[in-house]
């Protein structure tokens, strides 16, 4: 995952890579996404996630369309 | 080994890169547990095998235990008064997210260059109007993560 600094110079650097649109968030929705996914990562008790709970978090989030499916 | 204590070494690396802002070698996870180092590596291979952490190809060197990186990238997290590195943009915001800290991350725009700087203050982020990049869906990631 790559920042840029506008959307435009993310449009040149797709052209340039001949890549695919993937998916774009701002700074606040990544952070948000980055609570939800990190909050517990140093807890002992943390063993992972089932697909089920990673999909789960991505719904939360309103990531709904077919790039967030698992 | 015994699947308590493959967990208790999954946390040893956390707590060891959150304190160190390194990995633990494989005689350091020896060490702490009373192992040889040759149950210190199947311990890295068997949490690798479950994506709990990642090791460089055919070592036993932790490139990744994410949000933190194993080695020097160009998304740099001051946290905690240390300097952590992240695997990503995603990551860069990951680690205050999962040290619960303020932070200051400073990266750059992989088309321009410029320098790309945000701040965490009490578990808000000020600071930039750039954009952050997903080329590919969750569900390949693991099919090459360091092109993710």
């Amino acid at each position: 995952m790559l920042f840029f600094r506008s959307e435009e110079l993310l449009n040149e650097w797709l052209l340039s890579k001949n890549a695919g649109p993937g998916a774009l968030f701002t700074i606040p929705q990544l952070w948000e996404l980055s609570q939800r996914w990190y909050q517990d990562r140093m807890s002992p008790g943390f063993h992972g996630r089932t697909m089920e709970q990673v999909q789960d978090i991505f719904n939360e989030m309103g990531l709904t369309d077919g790039f967030w499916q698992l | 080994m015994d699947e308590n204590k493959l967990w208790d070494i999954r946390a040893f690396v956390y707590e060891h890169f959150a304190e160190t802002t390194r990995a633990p070698r494989a005689d350091e996870v020896a060490s702490r547990f009373a192992r040889s180092q040759e149950e210190a590596g199947s311990a890295y291979e068997e949490l690798h095998q479950r994506h709990a952490l990642f090791l460089k190809p055919d070592t036993h060197e932790i490139l990744m235990a994410n949000p933190f990186s194993g080695v020097e990238t160009p998304f740099k997290v001051s946290a905690n008064e240390r300097t952590y590195f992240a695997n990503c943009a995603w990551d860069s915001l990951g680690i205050p997210a999962a040290l619960h800290s303020d932070a200051e991350i400073e990266a750059a725009c992989a088309q321009s260059g410029d320098l790309i700087r945000l701040n965490v203050t009490n578990e808000q982020v000020q600071g930039s109007d750039a954009l952050v990049h997903f080329l590919i869906p969750f569900r390949e990631w693991y099919d090459d993560l360091s092109s993710t």
